[in-house]
């Protein structure tokens, strides 16, 4: 792929929106979009897994499954690779920073099985990027489901005090929302292509 | 939620509903009569108040209510996860005039106020909410 | 060539998943390992202890039991003591729980804070004393429709060291539909020269966890445990007259007072109002009267709010607090011991200050 680390960081926050256009992290955007604050916790986490796993991923893909000729078997390292990480995250954070690690502690863990994670994986190996595009498109996407999280919370908070239709109430409304901020990026789609 | 785990018999009494539907439907009937929780609860409170006012003891409130409560030691945490604790205070409020009369904790104050949680059928402290709102307003 | 394939993508496999987890097993070892810490108490008592564990957990480890409503989940706030140095951050989730003045003063939660390296920490001398002890049920006598008294024997030849007026904290034993253990703090009944024993004075509370278990599941001869001796609610040894006052279960802490000066012998003027709805409320009436005979000036005093006509109650009623009048001689040498709901405390509070009083002389155990 001919395409700069910096112009794809960009696109996979606003154009290929993880959430938005592929609709990947779906069950812990659902769940966790009740509270700003744990929004914001764990979009933060996913930020930071999501850069280093695929990082990690990059690694692992190119000089060890490549030239063993495993690459059939790609989905489970992947996901072995990101559990491992995600548990030796949590470890580290509970040792370093006690404080942070009870804000963040709760979500390290939902971070595992989020599919935005692996998805992510799988589409820099798809769509060959180099590592330098592989950890900008990890830390792009990151950011893009941060602001997705964030969006969903903050509209969630107004829609506390609203009358919904009991057929809609939690996670129908929230998806029809979640279609119709995606139909908002669509508009961003036109300025830079990547897919 | 379940018996045994904050109370003994639990919050949902013989309820077969979840607790969504519990409140989901307990907010219909709200609607229906035209009050809203936070105004319940805002009214349970103020009974509460005028019997913790008057030392516990038996007191008449706005010259149709008995309010009486009583308060045995110790705390209860909210079924929700919340933070904080609720006095294990029974506050009971008889209208002079039907008769009728309603028994409610701190806790239920709380779980009215933050969740319209009205708690399930047949459930030790559950209110009927345009019980409540005929009798108590 | 596909058997041999096959083979060596497995060994790859099961490779890359030996490495994770060894990663896995030396991070754990070098992360998790806090090895040995030094614990020191209040500047005098030094303990090695392992890291890893709450405050709370390494301390009950010790049998050091510092009170705990909520078993360490970070809701109740009642293991609250002080770090000198050595508990880290203060958490979020300790926050809410303390006030301006307890965080500038650090004060922490027990079950919050983590034993990562040596720790400095201040706890009341009492503590030490507060151990947990296996008991076995002797009695149990019915007082009124909803009061029933227990005596719980302490097995082991054990002994129990408390002041008049402490309280101790039971833990149930799942039953029926509960499915977990809960910890209540019950007013130890019983004299302190009875040490081998206790008695608790229960009521049973609509939808109690743990009174229902103790009065429809209780048999004499289980097997209970209970910690303690915990609190600040205790007979002080002064000349002063005395004024208790409590009602329904509240008599438990003022039995065991009446019964301890019995045993050591006073002369101090005491009063008791019990407050009570009505004669169905009323208990333990001839043994007060008998301590009415055997000290030189004691009088029990119940007082009905509720009776009615047909119980021919010829007692005094209504509240308690117009008839202290009678009873306070002196009232700057007068102590009030109160045990009650806080609705009851604060109006018998309010009043004894009216009558002068001072706030320091009205010791209590309120229920909230």
């Amino acid at each position: 792929m001919d395409i700069s680390a910096f112009v794809l960081f960009w696109a996979a926050i606003f154009t290929s929106n993880i959430l938005l256009t592929n609709f990947l992290g779906m069950c812990s955007y659902l769940s966790v979009s009740r509270e700003l604050e744990s929004a914001l916790g764990l979009g933060t986490a996913v930020i930071f897994v999501l850069t280093v796993t695929a990082a990690l991923n990059w690694v692992v893909y190119h000089y060890l499954l490549v030239p063993f000729g495993i690459v059939y078997l790609q989905f489970i390292v992947f996901i072995i690779v990101i559990a491992a990480f995600v548990q030796f995250l949590e470890l580290l954070i509970e040792r370093y920073a006690p404080a942070l690690y009870y804000t963040l502690g709760i979500f390290l863990p939902l971070i595992t099985v989020n599919c935005a994670i692996f998805g992510v994986s799988l589409f820099m190996i798809i769509r060959d990027y180099n590592f330098l595009q592989s950890v900008a498109f990890g830390a792009g996407s990151g950011i893009g489901w941060l602001l997705a999280i964030l969006m969903l919370a903050g509209i969630r908070r107004k829609l506390k005090e609203k009358l919904v239709p009991i057929g809609l109430r939690g996670a129908g409304i929230s998806l029809i929302i979640t279609g119709i901020m995606a139909l908002g990026f669509v508009g961003f789609s036109g300025i830079v292509q990547i897919q | 939620m379940q018996p045994g785990v904050i109370t003994l018999g639990g919050f949902l009494g013989t309820d077969k509903r979840d607790f969504t539907q519990i409140i989901a439907d307990d907010e219909k009937t709200l609607e229906k009569c035209g009050k809203t929780a936070e105004e319940i609860a805002e009214r349970l409170e103020y009974f509460q108040q005028q019997s913790f006012d008057a030392f516990e003891s038996n007191t008449i409130v706005d010259n149709k209510y008995k309010v009486e409560t009583e308060v045995v030691r110790g705390y209860l945490p909210c079924p929700f996860n919340h933070q904080g604790i609720y006095r294990k205070s029974y506050t009971t409020v008889t209208n002079l005039q039907s008769g009728k009369s309603f028994t409610f904790s701190a806790l239920n104050i709380h779980l009215i106020r933050a969740h319209h949680f009205f708690e399930g059928k047949k459930s030790h402290f559950r209110l009927e909410p345009d019980e409540v709102i005929k009798e108590l307003f | 060539m596909m058997l041999q394939r096959i083979v060596t993508d497995i060994l790859l496999m099961s490779g890359i998943g030996v490495v994770l987890a060894f990663i896995m097993v030396i991070a754990q070892r070098w992360l998790s390992n806090y090895g040995e810490v030094n614990l020191n108490i209040n500047s005098k008592r030094d303990m090695k202890v392992t890291g890893g564990n709450s405050l709370l957990a390494t301390l009950s480890d010790s049998q050091i039991f510092i009170p705990s409503a909520c078993g360490g989940r970070g809701s109740c706030g009642a293991c609250k003591c002080k770090v000198i140095d050595g508990g880290g951050p203060l958490l979020p989730t300790e926050r809410p729980l303390l006030t301006k003045a307890e965080q500038a003063d650090s004060i922490r939660l027990a079950c919050q804070v983590k034993v990562k390296s040596d720790i400095n920490i201040q706890i009341p001398e009492d503590i030490f004393n507060i151990r947990r002890f296996n008991t076995v049920i002797e009695e149990i006598v019915d007082y009124t429709y909803d009061i029933k008294g227990i005596v719980f024997k302490l097995q082991n030849g054990e002994t129990i060291d408390f002041k008049a007026g402490q309280y101790v904290q039971l833990e149930t034993v799942p039953y029926a539909k509960v499915k977990q253990k809960v910890v209540r703090a019950y007013s130890i009944s019983s004299k302190p020269e009875l040490n081998d024993r206790i008695q608790l004075i229960i009521r049973l509370v609509p939808e109690g966890i743990c009174t229902t278990w103790v009065h429809k599941f209780l048999k004499v001869g289980d097997k209970v445990s209970f910690t303690g001796p915990y609190g600040d609610f205790y007979l002080r040894d002064t000349d002063a007259d005395i004024l208790f006052v409590a009602g329904g279960s509240g008599k438990a802490p003022i039995k065991s007072m009446l019964e301890h000066l019995q045993e050591v012998g006073t002369k101090r003027k005491m009063t008791y109002f019990f407050g009570a709805r009505t004669t169905k409320d009323l208990y333990l009436t001839d043994e007060f009267r008998v301590f009415e005979k055997h000290f030189d000036d004691f009088s029990y005093v119940p007082v009905l709010s509720h009776a009615s006509p047909e119980e021919n109650w010829d007692g005094k009623t209504g509240f308690v607090m117009p008839y202290f009048k009678d009873a306070i001689r002196d009232p700057k040498n007068t102590e009030a011991y109160l045990c009650g709901s806080p609705g009851m405390i604060s109006a018998v509070t309010k009043s004894l200050i009216e009558y002068g009083l001072s706030e320091e002389k009205i010791y209590y155990d309120s229920f909230g």
